[in-house]
């Protein structure tokens, strides 16, 4: 069996600390990871986003501007997004619950409390490569499904009103 | 009760498994061991990075301080912020923990005229002090007990900003 190949990811950073960045770059690029983009905001990465479509974003949240969470907002529905379904892995010092869900609302797939460590990145990259959330669109949220995994089946009545599962192309 | 469009659920192709291949049976342990040691390495620099960290707290401080204006608190909201997530990376786990109370003390009383100054002063100082004093160890008793104290302070300044709204 081989391990995943990072260095075919094409991988964006975004924090306004460049020691943060550093640090996660660092660890990337210890995987494998060659490809890697970094912006110390939102407005740089965002640009970025729509120059190099990165396979997967690491997101911290307080940034001078715009915000991570308004960041992960714009790539999920904005019409100029060029890919509404990127992985969006949020590294944050927000660890309250309240922040979680926020994220969560924002369409982030995967929430990563700081300090980070090297299990940290690894397990949330694994998450989004091995267990990729489906997506729900409604009136008023598009993005991963918000109901967490638990691992099993669910066996009871559907909840959703109007479910639809159909697979997309592209 | 009036019906909204439906719901739509969809699975996108994972094109990220596409590119990376592999299985996680097949996860290349010498490449967490070399993010391990690369992490490792970066550690000769945490205490430049720490001293950064550090100086734009004050500054920003120091910034909300002379104008008493509201992006200026935010600016120190997202100093203190930094530090509460690095800082314990950064070998200063103590320094996390103030950061992070001084966190909670701004982000729940908002705007500069509500957050009590003399708490944030001695937030700041405490930073100050554990930096000085390299204080690393997180059961520093006399460094511990400060923190404590000043946790304490933020959740009786915050109950009583709520007993009075």
């Amino acid at each position: 069996m081989s391990g995943y190949r990072f260095d075919k990811l094409k991988i964006l950073v975004v924090d306004d600390n460049q020691h943060m960045r550093k640090l996660v770059i660092t660890v990337l690029q210890a995987f494998g990871t060659t490809h890697i983009l970094e912006a110390e905001d939102g407005e740089r990465a965002w640009a970025i986003m729509r120059e190099a479509n990165p396979d997967v974003v690491l997101l911290d949240w307080q940034m001078p501007g715009m915000t991570g969470v308004e960041f992960a907002q714009m790539v999920r529905t904005s019409p100029k997004t060029p890919n509404p379904f990127v992985p969006i892995i949020m590294l944050t010092g927000h660890t309250h619950i309240d922040h979680v869900r926020q994220a969560r609302d924002a369409g982030v797939n995967e929430f990563l409390a700081k300090p980070v460590s090297v299990k940290g990145i690894l397990t949330r990259l694994v998450s989004v490569i091995e267990q990729p959330r489906p997506f729900v669109r409604t009136s008023t949220y598009f993005g991963p499904c918000r109901r967490r995994r638990t691992g099993g089946e669910y066996k009871g009545t559907e909840r959703r009103s109007t479910a639809e599962v159909t697979a997309v192309d592209g | 009760m009036p019906k909204g469009p439906p719901t739509e659920l969809f699975m996108p192709p994972n094109l990220l498994k596409t590119k990376v291949g592999g299985t996680i049976a097949g996860l290349d342990t010498a490449a967490i061991k070399r993010a391990e040691a690369a992490m490792e390495n970066l550690k000769t620099e945490f205490s430049d990075w720490i001293a950064d960290d550090i100086a734009r707290f004050v500054n920003a401080y120091d910034a909300f301080l002379a104008t008493k204006d509201h992006s200026r608190c935010s600016n120190l909201f997202r100093a203190s912020h930094d530090l509460k997530g690095q800082a314990a990376t950064f070998e200063f786990p103590l320094v996390a923990r103030v950061a992070s109370s001084l966190c909670k003390l701004i982000a729940t009383l908002g705007s500069h005229d509500k957050v009590p100054l003399p708490l944030v002063e001695a937030h700041v100082d405490a930073i100050r002090v554990i930096y000085r004093d390299r204080i690393k160890d997180v059961s520093n008793l006399t460094a511990l007990t400060l923190v404590e104290e000043l946790e304490k302070r933020v959740t009786k300044a915050l109950a009583h900003a709520s007993h009075e709204s």
